[in-house]
């Protein structure tokens, strides 16, 4: 097998161990019910727009100041307290430091920061 | 597939053990021409006199920046042209490619990663990563 086959192989394989993994799965079921909540999905859909708006307004070059921000931040709130995104949040939380150990090894290996690597620059 | 085993390695752990299976990704990263060429590029980096030169009088620039000892400007503007003279040599370039395209390899390595957990892995495992969650 080439060696870009055997790392794809390898990368997939690393990926559904992951999913195994009762961090992942219990993180995953969060999501899932944030997802299919519709008064759950509806508020970050909102929390999505106005933040997508704002940016829009900062592109456009439009001063923005506290008063502009505060419905964000106010629904910013309302997602973070209702009780589907704050578990969540929470398992995601949670599942970070697995996940950096994880990355932790690949770095060991390699010799550098996998996850420098890995990101956008 | 079926994964080298080594000597840390036994085929019940790797049926599901993480580690062994981001050690042997990594192992299999590591032979890659791409990841070679960034060692290589970073090494010849590391021991390039001028390289090393400049960056130590960045260093000295930007500490007098954070300290604010900068009242006419001197050390904005030194600090500007050292970078500019760091970003020219060879050697810097050549590193700065060779990171783009490993940075491009372990990019497409980890979409697949997170594809099949479910889960962004690499922006998630950073550890600088936002605690705020969402």
């Amino acid at each position: 097998m080439e060696l870009k086959e055997q790392i794809e192989a390898a990368a997939r394989q690393l990926g559904q161990f992951l999913r195994q993994d009762d961090y992942v799965r219990t993180y995953l079921d969060a999501l899932k019910e944030t997802q299919t909540d519709p008064e759950a999905s509806a508020l970050e859909k909102q929390m999505h727009d106005v933040y997508e708006a704002l940016i829009a307004r900062q592109q456009a070059e439009e001063g923005l100041d506290g008063e502009n921000i505060l419905p964000f931040c106010k629904i910013r709130r309302e997602a973070q307290n209702h009780p589907l995104i704050s578990r969540r949040n929470d398992m995601l939380r949670l599942l970070r430091p697995y996940l950096s150990q994880i990355a932790d090894e690949i770095s060991l290996v390699l010799g550098a920061d996998y996850t420098k690597l890995a990101l956008p620059q | 597939m079926n994964l080298p085993l080594g000597p840390e390695s036994s085929p019940a752990a790797l049926k599901t053990d993480p580690v062994q299976a981001a050690r042997h990704l990594a192992d299999l990263l590591r032979q890659t021409p791409e990841y070679e060429a960034f060692l290589k590029a970073l090494l010849a980096v590391d021991n390039d006199p001028t390289v090393q030169q400049l960056s130590a009088e960045i260093r000295a620039h930007k500490m007098a920046l954070q300290w604010g000892r900068d009242p006419d400007g001197q050390h904005t503007i030194e600090l500007t042209r050292l970078e500019l003279e760091l970003g020219d040599l060879p050697a810097v370039n050549e590193y700065h490619r060779a990171e783009k395209n490993v940075s491009n390899l372990f990019r497409a390595v980890d979409e697949t990663v997170s594809v099949e957990a479910g889960v962004e892995f690499a922006v998630n495992a950073e550890h600088s990563a936002c605690a705020c969650g969402g």
